[in-house]
């Protein structure tokens, strides 16, 4: 049995964290895999700047930095943002699929230009740096916002009503205005309007998180993860470090409770 | 039961086509799947002019155009050139995945910038030109050739010591001086050398056929297809001509073979 480990974002209890289970439901994995979901346990309040991101690139991290020695065979990060990505990358072995990047390129599978729809503007800083990353600003289309704070832990649940119309507007926009020929979900968290959504705007719509889990079980199965040219291993790993700073944050998070 | 038509890009007899069949052994399908793959009716003997890009997508589209109404679930074209696959998605709603832009895309996941391995001189204005139109130059190290001239029936069959070996210095040079961070194989035919090179060289190898397995499984399992807006269906459907200009291309050939 192959075991992926799917780090969430943010420290959550089990009934924030089994909504973000649920996304396993839009996808058909097979046998043979299973998925072991766990929230970091230090990190920002939310995405809203860069003083968060650097707290979550290393919150990722400390999750995720003994995933290999703990028996798993490949790790998803359930966030658009890649946190953590690159420095999981750098010091693991087995794939480290992360959202952003991953559903940016296969996009360009289904189409060439995409437009990624996101919850509030605040979020544009997290696919500009993985554009950048990748080099790739020309093919996206447009990022669109409906303005309305993200709840990374309820989702959009009892919100469908006033989120799911934002959504089909602003996809709509997409399409007819930018030029979208696919869209992609700007936040893991979307993922309770995917099947609604791609049912009325008649392009392909990317759900991340699901679609990392795939990539996954399809990396295992080629045989393929990721060039240390290209996110090379440190020269002094600092392991221990890492896990006193993770260590000492939840600490004060919990005090401070 | 799911099924997938691999559209071979020559008119090749049994034996050639069983060659291409086994890429299928590289990687683990789900139990359910049947691959039928289907050589074109008639087409070109190579792919090194614009004569021969035009009339492969003339092929490779005509050999696909109804594998949605004959029940398939989805197409694979076995041929980096990504030949007939826009004008498949034009008249097929189910998935139709090309080895090249995939595998392009598919590299970037594993690293930041990719190199082309090439059969021989002769086929690199064409991935120069695939990798300009996708917009991937920034992203793309090199194209490199081996200087094998390529045999689109045998592949590189008896001939691994000699090839083999060469490839992966080929590769080296991709990698050390070009900066490439992972290696694409050029050609879905150079598939025997794919595990080779995989434990030769520091960087991941992508193998194109059977990635496009696997992609394919992934757009199945995740409901995803291509967007019709993008590729519209004809508002006057030809196919039939079609079909009947290229019988009467195969009886041609059959004739001048004697």
């Amino acid at each position: 049995m192959k075991k992926v480990m799917v780090i969430v974002p943010f420290p959550m209890g089990k009934e924030d964290l089994s909504r973000r289970q649920a996304q396993m439901k839009a996808v058909d994995l097979g046998p043979g895999i299973e998925f072991h979901y766990r929230a970091v346990r230090v990190g920002p309040k939310n995405y809203s700047s860069q003083h968060d991101m650097v707290l979550a690139d290393f919150s990722i991290v400390d999750a995720g930095l003994d995933a290999e020695k703990e028996g798993f065979d490949a790790v998803c990060i359930d966030t658009m943002s890649d946190s953590g990505m690159a420095m999981l990358r750098s010091v693991l072995t087995i794939p480290v699929i992360a959202p952003g990047r991953h559903s940016m390129l296969v996009a360009q599978m289904l189409g060439d230009k995409f437009s990624i729809l996101m919850m509030w503007d605040r979020w544009k800083m997290l696919y500009t740096k993985t554009l950048g990353e990748l080099g790739m600003e020309h093919k996206c289309a447009s990022m669109r916002s409906i303005d309305v704070t993200p709840d990374n832990k309820s989702l959009l649940s009892g919100k469908e009503d006033q989120v799911f119309p934002l959504l089909l507007e602003a996809a709509q926009k997409c399409v007819k205005e930018d030029g979208a020929q696919v869209l992609i979900l700007g936040s893991t968290t979307m993922h309770e309007a995917h099947s609604w959504l791609s049912e009325r705007i008649g392009v392909p719509v990317i759900n991340p998180g699901p679609l990392t889990y795939k990539l996954a079980s399809i990396a295992l199965d080629l045989k393929l993860t990721h060039s240390k040219a290209t996110w090379p291993t440190p020269l002094v790993p600092k392991h221990d470090m890492i896990r006193a700073i993770g260590a000492a944050g939840a600490a004060y998070l919990e005090g401070n409770q | 039961m799911t099924r997938i038509l691999v559209i071979v890009p020559f008119a090749l007899d049994a034996e050639g086509v069983r060659n291409r069949e086994a890429q299928s052994r590289y990687v683990p399908l789900p139990a359910d799947w049947e691959l039928t793959y289907r050589p074109v009716t008639c087409g070109p003997t190579s792919f090194m002019s614009p004569h021969d890009w035009g009339l492969m997508d003339l092929a490779i589209f005509e050999a696909g155009c109804n594998a949605e109404a004959e029940g398939f679930d989805a197409v694979c074209i076995d041929t980096m050139s990504d030949s007939g696959m826009v004008m498949l998605r034009s008249v097929l709603s189910i998935p139709v995945i090309g080895a090249g832009k995939a595998s392009m895309l598919y590299a970037l996941t594993l690293g930041g910038k990719f190199s082309v391995l090439a059969q021989w001189e002769p086929a690199l204005p064409r991935y120069r030109k695939a990798i300009r139109e996708y917009g991937f130059d920034r992203q793309c190290a090199s194209v490199r050739s081996f200087d094998q001239p390529p045999d689109f029936s045998n592949l590189l069959g008896g001939k691994e010591d000699k090839v083999f070996p060469r490839m992966r210095d080929v590769a080296m040079r991709c990698i050390e001086e070009d900066g490439a961070e992972v290696i694409c194989l050029g050609s879905t035919t150079m598939h025997q050398a794919g595990e080779y090179l995989a434990a030769n060289l520091p960087v991941p190898v992508v193998n194109p056929g059977p990635l496009t397995y696997k992609l394919v499984e992934t757009f199945l399992a995740l409901g995803l297809r291509h967007g019709r807006d993008v590729y519209p269906a004809p508002v006057e459907p030809r196919l039939d001509m079609l079909h009947a200009m290229m019988k009467a291309g195969a009886a041609a050939e059959n004739a001048a073979k004697g």
